[in-house]
């Protein structure tokens, strides 16, 4: 059973950026983060292969993040997984899956690490991944959104992802 | 001088918010709250331009490029809230 048990989890360091409007590689107090721009909106890459312990359940994804300057105001993440199976997906084009939402407040003291979470359901939302297929997840904030209220850039901390 | 375009005062919150991320100096105010900060910033701006000129010497006022009194007032002001110059 693999349900509770972590699938994957990805540092600032692991990821990669697309072509434009890309989160940038920072550190604050040595501690390696992305930054994601309060106008822009901007995004990252993680990619990986799923453990072929993955029990077919869907996918909980826990964001760590802080707030460069904010104490105040809310950010919106959104998600989307990219299934790259055997043989199947031409990745010379983007392919993700509709992006999942949520709208997490900043840390209330300059610093601290919040984690929000983003579910997903087996299907369509996960793009259909299955067991030891490779896939890339894209990780945006939603600097346009009306909900995305928190001023100055959003960092990266940590992306984990475990079978719900 | 006309106030700033919106957009122009979009991209002064924008800036501004990229600045205090820089120094992780941390700001309790939204991004609604900055912009309503930086509108009524150069709102006074404009109000007060004449005012500030009146203020400088002969010599300043007659032979500095309007931009060039901009600089001069950004310069003293960053200076006097220990901003780097």
């Amino acid at each position: 059973m693999a349900s509770g048990q972590t699938m994957a989890i990805f540092t600032a360091q692991m990821s990669s950026p697309p072509a434009s409007n890309y989160a940038t590689l920072d550190t604050r107090n040595d501690h390696p983060v992305l930054d994601y721009d309060d106008t822009t909106g901007e995004s990252s890459y993680f990619q990986d292969v799923l453990p072929r312990n993955y029990n077919g359940g869907g996918l909980t994804a826990t964001i760590g993040f802080s707030a460069s300057t904010a104490t105040t105001g809310n950010v919106v993440w959104d998600l989307s997984i990219e299934r790259i199976d055997d043989s199947s997906l031409d990745i010379d084009a983007d392919s993700f899956a509709s992006a999942q939402s949520v709208t997490a407040a900043a840390p209330g003291t300059s610093g601290m690490v919040k984690y929000a979470t983003i579910a997903f359901t087996a299907g369509a939302q996960m793009d259909n991944l299955a067991a030891g297929e490779m896939y890339r997840l894209k990780l945006a904030r939603n600097a346009a959104s009306g909900g995305d209220t928190m001023s100055g850039d959003a960092e990266i901390n940590f992306l984990e992802l475990r079978e719900t | 001088m006309a106030v700033l375009s919106p957009a122009q005062r979009q991209a002064v919150r924008s800036a501004w918010a990229q600045k205090l991320s820089i120094d992780h100096d941390p700001c309790s105010l939204t991004k609604l709250q900055m912009q309503a900060a930086v509108d009524a910033a150069d709102d006074w701006a404009e109000a007060n331009a004449a005012s500030f000129n009146s203020a400088l010497p002969l010599a300043a006022r007659t032979n500095l490029t309007a931009a060039q009194k901009a600089q001069l007032l950004a310069y003293v002001v960053l200076k006097r809230w220990g901003g780097q110059l």
